[in-house]
């Protein structure tokens, strides 16, 4: 029985690989106590981004706080007075934005 | 004498034992059901059948211009990173040694750093997967930056509703969010 599970998800992992070969970057932000937002990154297919950039970026493309996600992938920050976005940055064409009204607030 | 009594068989059990291996030779024609879509898939992914299910039209970008299609004509598959809409393009003949890298995103860039998902694979048939957030509105455009081996960058667009009805037609379904 076991073996027939095992060849099934071997099967499974076959049939998927092409969806898991594609890592899509995601990233989430939430407001937290203390007027600050706190960030998580990742990649769709479950993997962490520890040291990738964030930065908070103004709407007038002035960078208000270069970052870099922690090790657990997260990065905490003040919310800014000007009017921002969030770029989760894994390199050239591998980003994500996140306006500020798209943040959940708390 | 024998011992062996006949032993009572129902009638479904003696057609059973009779054209089990008949009946097992008609399994070998349950994968002809699937081999048009198979074949359709290759045809495809291999591009003998251009280089999407449904191409948008010519963008111009600059002095550049590729071709954009729908590698599948339906709406956004989902994905862990939100629904995902993948677009094939080919580089105009001209221009293929001369753009370095293209970028597609739903609105206009705000900046190259920002210009969205970029196309991966040859000039001549590249591909790219473009998150298509719920909320976006029927009337969007999709923008196009290419980026030059000379450092020049241009950009142009399409209506969404002209690449993609197929994603119209998704949205609506959706509803509007806010």
């Amino acid at each position: 029985m076991t073996s027939i599970l095992r060849a099934f998800t071997a099967l499974l992992c076959v049939g998927f690989s092409a969806t898991a070969l594609a890592h899509n970057p995601m990233c989430e932000c939430k407001e937290i106590p203390g007027e600050q937002i706190q960030c998580k990154g990742g990649f769709s297919d479950g993997s962490g981004a520890p040291g990738v950039t964030l930065d908070v970026i103004g709407y007038d493309e002035t960078v208000l706080m270069p970052g870099k996600l922690g090790a657990d992938s997260t990065l905490t920050f003040k919310k800014p007075s000007a009017e921002f976005y969030v770029l989760f940055d894994a390199g050239p064409g591998h980003v994500v934005e996140i306006d500020q009204a798209d943040i959940q607030p708390q | 004498m024998s011992k062996v009594a006949a032993a009572p068989s129902s009638p479904l059990r003696t057609f059973w034992l009779k054209w089990r291996f008949h009946l097992n030779l008609l399994l070998v024609l349950v994968p002809l059901g699937f081999m048009p879509r198979y074949f359709a898939d290759a045809a495809l992914f291999r591009g003998d059948t251009g280089i999407g299910e449904r191409v948008a039209g010519d963008v111009q970008v600059g002095p550049w211009s590729l071709t954009l299609a729908e590698f599948r004509n339906e709406g956004p598959s989902p994905d862990p990173a939100g629904p995902m809409k993948f677009f094939n393009a080919a580089l105009c003949a001209a221009c293929a040694d001369q753009v370095k890298a293209t970028y597609l995103r739903i609105g206009k860039p705000r900046s190259l750093r920002a210009a969205g998902v970029i196309f991966f694979g040859t000039p001549y048939r590249m591909g790219a997967g473009l998150p298509v957030p719920a909320r976006t509105p029927p009337d969007a455009e999709l923008w196009i930056t290419m980026e030059g081996w000379d450092g020049t960058m241009h950009q142009g667009s399409i209506p969404l509703s002209q690449a993609s009805p197929a994603t119209i037609a998704w949205l609506n379904k959706q509803g509007v969010k806010p």
